[in-house]
């Protein structure tokens, strides 16, 4: 018999706000020292009142935008209530009656073909705290770092059937919510993470066999694994009665390749959720609504398309590009200054990616002031700053963000002069100086003449125009 | 009220009753029940659930951080901390 | 007999007593239960600090029962405080008769603020939810939570409130400056003339019957109109009431896990033992009682049956209330059933925290103002406590 496998996923984002949730504690706990970015409120004291950061509804919002949900415009917070150590005052504040976003639709695409994957709900909520296992053997430590950091869940409708579609799934939530500067959604460093819902049965029925959650992976490889592994165990127990399934939540266990039950105690199931009082709802009025929907970016492929068909960069070239939205914004920025869109595809793909790879930051990370970069491109391309310094004043730039290109090229005397005299002079030197490279140029090898050219442009600072210099080398040796 | 049920709501809660008061919460939740029998007669199907009494009003604030608490100070009164942080016994997952 | 948990030395002479729901630095709260026993707070509550700043000195703080949810304070860690006839005592009423503290600033959950002010013949109010922050707060029943004042006179009552009310940042249900500003004693004033006394809640002894009364016929001397009618569903909030304080009273005591701060027991080998066995050994009987009521009341199977129906019931009642309002300026009923109680009967009945705040719940449900004057209790429209004080104050003049 054939099966299907019926797949839905859970997966939290957290969002790239500055500060938590529900306090002014600083969200950026990755890599902190243990418990130095908590206040009593997120370390579950009492006294403190949630106040809700006003960024995370914007960020909710925006990512249900991006995912073709409606947005509701009246939105509460409810509490979840359950006890374990990274959970201080043993209750979650999230959203279960009237989450954020509901009803969406995100397309994917895979070898098969496109495939619309419907999104059920998309909820705001704070994060748990940390626990290290490693520190002692009898005892679990305890960061609450992490508690209260802004999290979105999106949760989709079981409409995913392959590891394959789940990765281009996961992909494409990756690439929106990153366009919408939402969220990093890094698996590497937990600021994205996925709960698999999984079941199978025989092909083209329409009832749901057994549910196992499965959690615990660490990277979209480990989900594929995961849901292969998961896949075949549930085959296996039907077709073979190898183990009766239940409805559980497993944990995966990459190192093994396998899954575990984990154990399930008595208590489990009942959240008892119920309206928080303290948090009043949040009410979207259209000038708020509207002034998010007006920030929202270009998808990815609407811009590759506008970058092909309009701007006549190349497919890899436009590839490149809309890859980060950042990067999109700073080549949109350049092009609008310099009005060539070949020659600022061109910097961003080789200068302006190669900083960033030599400063070891992600696309996302580009700061650079996209106009400054158009400035600089028009400087070299009307042969006021040679290439070579061009790169200078562009490194300055990624070190600066005040650095204006013009006058950075005038202050280290960047700006090539054209001062004939000047250049004639420098020529004749080096060409005495190497008679051999010009004997060369005149016995055929034209080559030879670069050697001698490049001395001279380094004699010169570069702050001249190469075709200029190369002419009137060219010239001065023929005169010989 | 039974036995399974409160057994339930012990665990949920973290708590451990006595025998004796086991048996007086039987009673307990008995009264609450004749408590709640005396809501049901009120019609509220047309009504709209109130969880705050005062009109709807938005509040939320600037995404700002304020950092106004030092870790010493928060695990000061800590029944037991190591390196910096909170201790329980050890959690298997 | 010791009524003070903590005290104070204060240099400010208008000193004032807190009940030890509110937060102080440096000086422990405990709100009354042993698994906060010696916890002391980073940042007090909002009050205080408003409270200093307008000159007023905290002299102490007085003892409260567990989470302050019984009426008597009988369920204190610290026992109840009881007089040599075996009477039960209100610390923070019996610091203000001492002549200690000019008032007392106290978290009303479930009314006991309100029944002491009217058993020791002093005047209370619990003002409009929202206007006074909670900030610094004991949480136990967020949705009806209000910071109440104690004092020997309505006048006192009228300037503590000035200092007091005022909107803030750090409470997210906090109103607007706007609407706080009409509890300030710089607020117009509107005159009392119409009172409706609810006939089904006057289910009292004969000492709290004489006072309301006594208070009736002074009102009617003063050329009120007092009413007497009937309603039946106002004294169902208690029956709401209990739910929605159970459910909210449990989830904010599930912070007390012994992990934190606080209580932790010395008997155990896992984490779910440390959780148990600390919450079991710190808890009294009665916080576990309303803890596993409250729970039951938002389980899965009840959650529509139970909780949700009690958020309806609350609209009824405040809308029942709005209705009473378009013809009565106040609703008079009584804050107590008697006006003294023996510790013997209260550990008789298991249940008094639930069945005798039929008097208060009306109040605590709805957020709206009540004033507790000359042993019996008043409630009006939102935003109206500063105009039933001011005829208070002419009563307390009038009788002088």
């Amino acid at each position: 018999m054939r099966y299907e496998t019926v797949i839905g996923l859970e997966v939290h984002c957290e969002l790239a706000t500055d500060s938590k949730i529900f306090c002014s504690c600083s969200a950026h706990s990755y890599g902190a020292e243990p418990n130095t970015h908590v206040c009593p409120a997120c370390c579950g004291m009492p006294g403190m009142l949630p106040i809700v950061n006003k960024r995370v509804v914007d960020y909710g919002m925006k990512a249900g935008l991006m995912l073709n949900c409606h947005i509701n415009r009246v939105t509460t917070f409810d509490k979840k209530s359950y006890y374990y150590p990274d959970l201080p005052s043993a209750y979650q504040t999230t959203q279960w009656f009237a989450p954020v976003a509901v009803n969406g639709l995100v397309e994917i695409e895979t070898s098969e073909g496109k495939k619309g994957i419907r999104i059920k709900q998309i909820h705001m909520e704070e994060d748990a705290g940390k626990l290290v296992h490693d520190i002692r053997e009898d005892t679990t430590h305890v960061d609450f770092n992490r508690t209260s950091v802004p999290l979105i869940e999106i949760v989709s409708q079981p409409d995913l059937s392959s590891a394959e579609e789940v990765e281009a799934y996961l992909e494409r939530l990756k690439a929106l919510l990153r366009y919408a500067r939402v969220a990093e959604c890094e698996m590497a460093h937990g600021t994205m993470r996925c709960d698999v819902n999984l079941s199978v049965r025989p092909e083209g029925s329409d009832k749901l066999g057994v549910r196992t959650e499965m959690k615990n992976m660490n990277s979209i490889e480990a989900i594929k694994r995961a849901i292969e592994y998961e896949t075949a165990r549930h085959i296996d127990a039907i077709e073979n009665g190898t183990e009766v399934l239940v409805q559980e939540t497993r944990r995966w266990d990459d190192i093994k390749g396998k899954s575990y039950a984990m154990r399930s105690k008595e208590t489990a199931g009942d959240y008892r959720y119920f309206p928080d009082p303290n948090v009043m709802p949040v009410v979207i009025d259209d000038e708020w609504f509207d002034s998010i929907q007006a920030s929202l970016p270009e998808f990815p492929e609407v811009k590759r398309e506008k970058y092909t068909t309009e701007l006549g960069l190349s497919d890899y070239d436009a590839e490149q590009i809309a890859k980060s939205i950042a990067l999109c914004e700073c080549f949109e920025d350049a092009y609008s200054v310099c009005g060539n869109a070949k020659d600022a595809a061109n910097w961003m793909i080789s200068e302006v990616m190669s900083n960033l790879n030599a400063r070891q930051m992600t696309y996302d990370m580009l700061t650079l002031d996209g106009k400054a970069l158009g400035e600089l491109i028009s400087l070299v391309s009307g042969n006021k700053v040679g290439r070579a310094n061009a790169k200078k004043i562009l490194n300055a730039m990624f070190d600066d963000a005040a650095v204006v290109p013009s006058k950075y090229a005038e202050e280290n005397g960047f700006i090539i002069s054209n001062d004939t005299g000047l250049m004639d002079k420098v020529i004749k030197t080096m060409v005495e100086a190497d008679p051999k490279a010009v004997a060369d140029y005149k016995g055929g090898k034209e080559k030879a003449i670069m050697a001698i050219y490049g001395k001279c442009m380094k004699e010169l600072r570069g702050n001249c125009d190469p075709q200029m210099l190369r002419t009137k080398l060219i010239e001065y040796i023929n005169s010989l | 009220m039974d036995k399974d049920t409160l057994r339930r709501l012990e665990l949920l809660n973290q708590l451990s009753l006595t025998e004796e008061q086991k048996s007086e919460m039987y009673s307990f939740f008995d009264r609450r029940e004749n408590d709640l029998s005396e809501l049901s007669s009120i019609d509220t199907e047309n009504t709209e659930r109130m969880v705050h009494v005062l009109p709807i009003l938005t509040v939320v604030r600037e995404d700002k951080i304020v950092q106004n608490f030092d870790r010493e100070s928060l695990q000061a009164g800590a029944p037991e901390t190591d390196e910096g942080y909170w201790c329980v016994p050890r959690v298997v997952e | 007999m010791e009524f003070y948990f903590e005290k104070v030395n204060t240099s400010l002479d208008k000193k004032i007593v807190a009940d030890d729901m509110l937060l102080t630095k440096g000086i422990p709260t405990t709100a009354g239960s042993r698994m906060l026993d010696g916890y002391v707070s980073l940042f007090e509550a909002e009050v205080l600090t408003r409270l200093t700043n307008a000159g007023y000195g905290l002299c102490g703080k007085a003892s409260v029962g567990e989470l302050a949810i019984d009426l008597l304070g009988e369920t204190s860690y610290k026992g109840a405080c009881v007089d040599e006839n075996g009477k039960i005592l209100n610390p923070v009423a019996e610091i203000i008769k001492s002549g200690d503290a000019m008032a007392g600033i106290c978290l009303d959950a479930n009314g006991y603020v309100r029944r002491a002010a009217a058993q020791y013949g002093l005047v209370s109010v619990k003002p409009t939810y929202g206007t006074v922050s909670r900030f610094g707060m004991i949480p136990v029943a967020c949705s009806g939570d209000c910071v109440s004042v104690m004092a020997e006179s309505a006048s006192a009552c009228r300037d503590i409130l000035d200092a007091m009310a005022g909107h803030d940042d750090k409470d997210g249900t906090s109103l607007p400056e706007s609407k706080c500003a009409l509890l300030k004693k710089s607020a117009p004033v509107v005159e009392i003339k119409r009172v409706a006394v609810i006939t089904d809640m006057l289910c009292c002894d004969d000492t709290v019957n004489s006072a309301v009364n006594s208070l009736v016929a002074k009102l009617e001397a003063d050329g009120i109109k007092v009413d007497r009618i009937e309603n039946d569903l106002i004294k169902k909030s208690r029956n709401a009431w209990n739910i929605l304080m159970s459910a909210e009273l449990c989830n904010n005591v599930s912070r007390y896990d012994g992990v934190k701060y606080g209580y932790r027991s010395n008997n155990f080998t896992s984490i779910d033992e440390l959780y148990t066995n600390s919450r079991t050994e710190a808890f009294g009987d009665f916080l576990k009682a309303a803890i596993l009521f409250g729970s039951d009341t938002l389980s899965t199977e009840n959650y529509m049956r139970v909780y949700d129906k009690a958020l309806r019931v609350r609209r009824l009642i405040c809308e029942e209330f709005g209705k009473l309002f378009k013809e009565y300026d106040a609703v008079l009923m009584p804050a107590c059933s008697a006006m003294a109680y023996s510790i013997d009967a209260v550990r008789a009945n298991k249940d008094m925290p639930y069945t005798e705040n039929l008097y208060t719940a009306p109040a605590s449900i709805t957020g709206l103002p009540a004033v507790a004057f000359e042993g019996v209790q008043l409630i009006c429209n939102y935003f109206n406590e500063t105009s039933l004080l001011a005829l208070c104050e002419k009563l307390e003049k009038e009788g002088k």
